[in-house]
């Protein structure tokens, strides 16, 4: 996975990259949070963050602050690097738009598991994302009826835009995904079928009679 | 001292140790944690780098130039800046085992400097002499391993 590294002091900046590389990631180092920002910008940027909350121009709050701000497609996941122990600084910077933070000195098994986490987190929202894709997608095929039609009231035909009368089956076909099966009801066959069968039959029998 | 020793920076967060006397006289071998820069082996890069020559090389260009801004900073009583110089170079200090000056760092970080200039002036001038000896320390370690 790619990620972005902000870090104002060079050897940790150094041993941070040494690590990330070693467990497969692409990391990209800055050393302001201004470098950090430009790159976080760019088209195809990296979709993990870590970033040191004490740095000179834009600190780590900030920077978590503009990127939260941003209108990204997939927001990279954040992990705030913070020297103070205290509530108050974490509190901040998971309100500034941070989604974890690591005290320094971190344990680099710690550093490695959280990483996992952000990594499991952007995988999750780049297939949600997709998935999201899809269905804009499949929705612009999907039509529908809506509205008044204006319909025969005998024949039961529809007056289309082309100020033409279809058959209903016809026209609901050509505005729809429906396709029609076609069969009787059992009133119309009461009602209808029936009385032209036996109709039939009559005249059938009339037919085979003697002198006829 | 294991490498997660080292990233877990216990020189950084112990509580300091009894006052050192600014002038006191240390050995060489007090200076830098070798044992604790050594453990880098395990990053060491495919690529045939040493990691830890490159981390000294980095640490030798740094430090000197954020405690030029401390120094910078005490002298116009910028303590708000001093402070945050002094964070910088503890870190790095740590990280890379040099402990004493990581040490000075904590104490500098503490003291109340509106209050004691003297005092911090005591402890630059113990930073100062404290990472004279880790350079010495540092460059040897560096020469031994471009062998």
């Amino acid at each position: 996975m790619r990620v972005v590294i902000a870090e104002d002091d060079a050897v940790s900046r150094r041993i941070l990259e040494t690590l990330l590389r070693k467990w497969g990631h692409e990391v990209t180092t800055t050393q302001d949070g201004e470098a950090a920002w430009n790159v976080l910008r760019e088209p195809g940027a990296p979709s993990l963050a870590i970033l040191d909350i004490l740095m000179p121009g834009i600190d780590g709050l900030e920077l978590c602050r503009r990127v939260r701000q941003s209108p990204n497609n997939i927001p990279p996941y954040i992990i705030l690097l913070t020297a103070n122990h205290g509530v108050p600084e974490i509190v901040k910077g998971i309100e500034a738009g941070a989604n974890d933070y690591l005290i320094k000195p971190y344990d680099s098994d710690e550093l490695r598991a959280r990483v996992q986490v952000g990594v499991r987190m952007v995988e999750l929202q780049t297939s949600l994302a997709e998935r999201v894709k899809e269905l804009e997608v499949a929705l612009t095929h999907v039509k529908k009826l809506e509205g008044i039609l204006p319909i025969c009231s005998y024949c039961k035909k529809i007056r289309n835009d082309l100020d033409s009368w279809q058959h209903v089956e016809s026209y609901v076909a050509a505005h729809s995904q429906v396709e029609f099966s076609h069969g009787i009801c059992p009133a119309c066959f009461e009602n209808t079928v029936k009385p032209q069968l036996e109709s039939f039959q009559i005249s059938q029998a009339l037919a085979l009679e003697p002198g006829n | 001292m294991s490498f997660e020793q080292i990233i877990n920076g216990e020189n950084q967060e112990t509580p300091p140790l009894a006052p050192v006397p600014a002038r006191v006289i240390r050995t060489t071998s007090d200076a830098v944690d070798m044992e604790l820069l050594k453990a880098f082996e395990e990053l060491q890069s495919d690529d045939g780098s040493d990691l830890i020559v490159e981390l000294i090389d980095l640490y030798l260009k740094d430090a000197p130039q954020r405690m030029l801004a401390i120094r910078e900073a005490a002298l116009e009583n910028e303590w708000g800046l001093l402070k945050r110089a002094v964070h910088n170079l503890k870190g790095s200090s740590a990280n890379l085992g040099v402990r004493l000056v990581a040490e000075t760092c904590i104490k500098l970080e503490r003291i109340e400097c509106e209050h004691s200039t003297e005092g911090v002036r005591k402890l630059l001038q113990q930073m100062d002499d404290e990472f004279a000896r880790a350079s010495e320390v540092l460059l040897s370690e560096r020469q031994r391993r471009l062998q």
